[in-house]
């Protein structure tokens, strides 16, 4: 399947040379905000432009409207502009100092993927911007050199306690923005991810954190296709706003405990000093330990539980290259059922008066997500490959043990390591 | 049992779309906004933001505004499109009422300078060509507080009733008023310049002989003017509708719903339906200050439309209700409503032999408050069931009521010599 980007106020263009693909799917734009999908045969190689447009009318004429409508409210005058002006409406955009921003990359030995990643960063149409490579444990010092050589404008820290929450917390203490915007050694960021979010944290004062919209980068393999059809990382095109009520005696857990619905690690943004108030990452979380994920959610729901806000802004695009091997794929659904769990039992522990809330979630979510899943492919064996949903199945069980085993391993480090201290640039820069 | 301790306090706010969107930085005391919109000065729906007592950002706004009110703006933009397109002008919207009809506004007050004075300021600032009197009636002249306030508005004409009741009131202020067309109001509204005008717009058609508007709620500061709001509140929607005649009348099986169609906190009536032999005045025996504290307007509306007129709603002419602040006051409001619905039914029952009234009393009221009640059993809604327990205690006292009521009416005589 090829994926395409259409932008609603340039014209049309039949898209050809699709002679490997039976199907196409095209990413909708207007005024650069992402607004839907449309899905569309190829025929003799080729998807010709009116098909296309008719396509995005036929399924989505109300979304354009009301994107137009709700531009057209930040018109001058909203109530004299007629219906047929609607599409000359300029797209509202918001005039205040913006604030500083750090892109955080943390990587660890995926050189290739990472030059890749970089590139899409140098085209980012934002100042002023820092963008911090954290190397996390390199076995090499291939991403060193490619930083020197091929991005000497960035910045490369390296992090030498292993696991991905380390590297975070390492991006806190070197990153000289207001905001922290992280991503991954496998997304290419949209040109205007960073202006995306950064306008939505000037706009909004009292949003701390945001996540963003996550497609995927190309759809090759049977394993990336399925990985779409499991859930993917995108959630949805309306912004969507989460705040928790607890003066009024709202549960967190039970309204927001399930916190991959806000997004994933790939595509998050926080206010640095929100981290002085509720601290860093986990770093017996994700990557590089043994609950191999979860850190992100973990924090999604510690914004919320601590009080403050987090916005989902589709318009804050990046593209992820999903696993292209199918064993890849089964591995990160393992890994994702273990990190989910990790944090359900992480956050359970670190509060206790959410602690029904996140039994119950942890017990419906294996019922609702796993066993009803699992029942359902023995009717229809067709509708998604059962030994995901079993090694999915298999990591939620596995998650539940893994949280201590990863608590203590990470004391061991900070032991052996001793407090993270602030690297500076030219340290750093003798050691590649 | 008792409302679940909600501390949440909610903001009522306009905008107006004249001018692009702005931000809405004085709301960090409430933990929700209700957004009334406005364009051109006509209120055409509401959307509501839980804020979390923040600042909410223009983008916010819009989106939200975009997203509750998406069918009704564009509908509001091509109405407006295929108007302009139109060189007459002569879809119901434009007519106007001749300017040289006049109109006088009665506000019954009993003992509420305050209310009484801010109401006043807005009805002197109407934007109208026509001729228009104001008549303030006195339902408590023994108090004292109701004339220094009319002595400060020059031209208010001050009439008083002594026999209390909100229907005696009302009916002395329409006995006294000279407009061909009488506008009913309250002493705990306030209005915009332009709702006179929209309120009286429809009279243009013969047929019409009552018109009420939209009731708004002016705060929503407390947990008892956000019960009043969910147990129904005062207003009648953004949609404008005419209820043309008997036709309407008589499609019911069940009772005529007349109490969906607004009531006299804002209305207006064709002062020749009082002399009409078939409907009259206010029935006095109804509405507050009476033992059956309301229905009076009801039953003046199911008069009307026994004889056959038209009642228009028209949510352009809106007005801003103070709901009772305190739980104390609206337990007693909605007892109140709840006798009067009651007795509203009977009196159609004896008065005009309406055999529907049964049908409401004895199937379809007791079936509603069950499902109510169920309803909040299930967490469903935000309306305790201690209030479905007051109306319900209302309703059963609602008979006893009415004969207090006849009793006290046939001591004190009626309005005029003869209904």
């Amino acid at each position: 399947m090829k994926l395409v980007d259409i932008e609603l106020t340039s014209p049309t263009e039949t898209i050809e040379r699709l002679e490997e693909y039976d199907a196409l799917r095209a990413l909708i734009r207007l005024h650069g905000v992402p607004i839907a999908w449309v899905r569309m045969p190829v025929t003799d190689g080729r998807c010709e432009a009116t098909a296309l447009r008719q396509a995005v009318l036929d399924r989505h004429q109300w979304v354009i409207i009301m994107h137009l409508l709700r531009d057209t409210l930040g018109a001058s005058r909203p109530t004299e502009v007629s219906l047929t002006a609607l599409l000359g409406v300029p797209h509202p955009t918001f005039s205040a100092p913006f604030p500083s921003v750090t892109v955080a990359v943390c990587t660890r030995d995926r050189a290739a993927d990472l030059a890749q990643c970089l590139e899409a960063l140098t085209a980012l149409d934002y100042d002023p911007l820092e963008v911090l490579v954290v190397d996390n444990a390199p076995k090499t010092d291939a991403t060193a050199r490619l930083v020197a050589d091929q991005f000497p404008h960035f910045r490369y820290v390296r992090e030498p306690r292993p696991g991905l929450d380390w590297a975070r917390n390492r991006a806190i203490l070197e990153a000289r923005g207001e905001i922290i915007a992280y991503t991954d050694d496998d997304v290419i960021v949209d040109r205007g991810w960073v202006r995306a979010i950064a306008a939505l944290f000037a706009e909004h004062p009292d949003a701390m954190a945001v996540t963003g919209l996550v497609v995927p980068y190309e759809l090759e393999t049977e394993a990336q296709i399925l990985f779409e059809r499991y859930g993917g990382f995108g959630r949805g095109f309306e912004r969507k706003w989460y705040r928790v009520d607890s003066r009024a005696g709202q549960k967190t857990a039970k309204l927001h405990g399930g916190s991959g619905k806000f997004g994933t690690g790939a595509n998050m943004a926080y206010r640095r000093i929100l981290f002085d108030r509720i601290g860093g990452f986990d770093p017996a979380l994700d990557i590089g330990t043994v609950t191999n994920g979860g850190g992100d959610l973990e924090m999604f729901f510690r914004v919320l539980k601590e009080g403050h806000a987090l916005v989902y802004e589709p318009a804050a695009l990046v593209r992820h290259r999903h696993r292209r091997e199918y064993a890849q794929l089964r591995t990160q659904l393992t890994n994702n059922g273990i990190g989910f769990y990790s944090h359900l039992v992480r956050s359970a522990l670190a509060y206790p008066d959410e602690r029904g809330g996140f039994i119950r979630l942890g017990v419906w979510w294996f019922w609702w997500w796993s066993l009803r899943r699992l029942l359902i492919s023995f009717r229809h064996p067709s509708s998604f490959p059962r030994d995901l949903i079993l090694a999915e199945l298999w990591g939620s069980l596995v998650g539940l043990s893994r949280y201590r085993k990863a608590h203590r391993r990470a004391a061991d480090i900070d032991a052996a390591f001793g407090p993270p201290e602030r690297v500076t640039v030219s340290e750093v820069s003798v050691s590649s | 049992m008792s409302a679940p301790a909600r501390p949440s306090t909610v903001a009522v706010r306009t905008v107006d779309l004249r001018d692009s969107v702005q931000p809405l930085t004085d709301v960090r005391d409430f933990r929700s906004v209700q957004i009334f919109v406005l364009w051109d000065g006509r209120a055409i729906g509401s959307a509501w933001i839980d804020n979390h007592y923040q600042p909410i950002s223009a983008a916010r706004l819009r989106e939200a505004i975009s997203s509750w009110l998406f069918g009704k703006l564009l509908k509001t933009m091509l109405a407006r499109e295929l108007a302009s397109n139109d060189p007459g002008g002569s879809s119901g919207d434009g007519a106007r009422l001749p300017v040289d009809i006049p109109v006088s506004i009665v506000v019954a007050t009993r003992d509420r300078p305050d209310g009484l004075r801010q109401c006043l300021r807005c009805l002197v600032a109407q934007a109208s060509p026509r001729p228009v009197e104001i008549v303030v009636v006195d339902n408590h002249p023994a108090s004292g507080l109701t004339p220094p306030v009319i002595a400060e508005f020059p031209g208010v004409v001050l009439v008083q009733e002594e026999r209390r009741g909100l229907a005696y009131a009302r009916n002395k202020g329409f006995l006294a008023s000279r407009g061909a067309i009488v506008v009913a109001t309250d002493d705990d509204v306030t209005m915009p310049p332009t709702w006179l005008e929209d309120l009286v717009a429809p009279f243009a058609d013969p047929e019409v002989m009552v018109v009420t508007g939209n009731v708004l709620p002016r705060e929503l500061d407390t947990t008892a003017q956000q019960l009043f709001e969910s147990y129904g509140g005062l207003g009648r929607g953004f949609e404008s509708f005419r209820v043309v005649d008997g036709k309407w009348f008589r499609r019911f099986r069940a009772a005529v719903p007349t109490w969906k169609l607004g009531g006299t906190a804002n209305a207006a009536f064709r002062a020749t339906i009082f002399d009409h032999p078939n409907i009259g005045l206010l029935d006095e025996a109804l509405g507050a200050g009476m033992p059956t504290g309301c229905s009076e307007d009801t039953y003046l509306f199911y008069k009307v439309l026994k004889a056959s007129y038209t009642i228009v709603y028209e949510p352009a002419a809106y007005v801003w209700h103070k709901h009772r602040r305190d739980m104390a006051a609206l337990r007693r409001q909605i007892y109140d409503y709840s006798k009067g619905h009651v007795a509203y039914h009977l009196t159609t029952l004896l008065r005009d032999r309406d055999l529907r009234a049964l049908v409401r009393l004895g199937y379809e009221l007791p079936w509603a408050h069950l499902w109510r009640i169920w309803t909040r059993i299930r967490r469903k809604g935000p309306y305790p069931v201690s209030l479905i327990l007051t109306e319900i205690a209302g309703n059963l006292n609602g008979p006893w009521a009415l004969f207090q009521a006849r009793r006290l009416v046939r001591r004190q005589g009626l309005s005029r010599g003869r209904a």
